[in-house]
């Protein structure tokens, strides 16, 4: 059964939540979700180029309360 | 497709300099992109072993709203980048010698050890090369 794990990067500045993300991802099976909080502003564009990039899945994101949040599904 | 190789070459030792490579470096390396780092000139002394916190940098414009607002440190960031991706980071050897340093001198686990210009420039022919 695959897991979400948030990870709170609220107040670091980039690429912090990204290294956070990735960090968190390395830990994880395939399948597995990190939900990234953050306040940077890049996150929420940076992280799906990211994912595209590299070959993850950005699951969905937006912003709620004042932060940003971006979901990642771990494809490999 | 592989990445183009990124090549980046170290000179100054002011924050926002250093900032903005680590940064460049880490992203890419952390981007399956290769990153390969050469820290030569004046560049070095910020790596120097016992070196501590934001004193060991240069003055530059935004050298104290970096340290007030905690932005990531660049030397921590250069070992994120190496710990989370592809990366290499070579110690000038003509700077080495000048200084009358050796690699023990240099943080530790950073460094892959020291490097010649001419076989980095050479290398570096692969790839894309930015100098900061």
């Amino acid at each position: 059964m695959s897991e979400r794990r948030i990870i709170d990067a609220r107040g670091s500045y980039c690429p912090g939540p990204l290294m956070e993300l990735i960090a968190a991802l390395k830990l994880l099976q395939v399948g597995d979700e990190v939900e990234i909080l953050s306040t940077d502003q890049g996150t929420a564009r940076d992280v799906p180029e990211w994912t595209a990039k590299v070959g993850h899945e950005t699951v969905e994101s937006g912003d709620k309360d004042g932060h940003w949040y971006v979901v990642v599904r771990k494809m490999k | 497709m592989a990445s183009t190789p990124l090549y980046l070459m170290l000179s100054s030792d002011d924050r926002d300099t250093l900032q903005l490579a680590s940064m460049i470096a880490s992203v890419a390396a952390v981007s399956e992109r290769p990153v390969h780092v050469f820290v030569s000139m004046g560049a070095i002394k910020v790596f120097e072993k016992g070196a501590f916190g934001n004193g060991r940098y240069g003055d530059s414009p935004l050298n104290t709203q970096l340290c007030a607002k905690k932005a990531p440190d660049p030397v921590e960031m250069f070992g994120q980048g190496k710990m989370l991706g592809d990366m290499s980071m070579w110690a000038c050897s003509m700077v080495l010698d000048v200084l009358g340093w050796d690699e023990s001198n240099l943080v530790e686990d950073l460094f892959d050890g020291q490097m010649g210009l001419t076989k980095f420039l050479s290398d570096a022919e692969q790839g894309q090369l930015i100098s900061m």
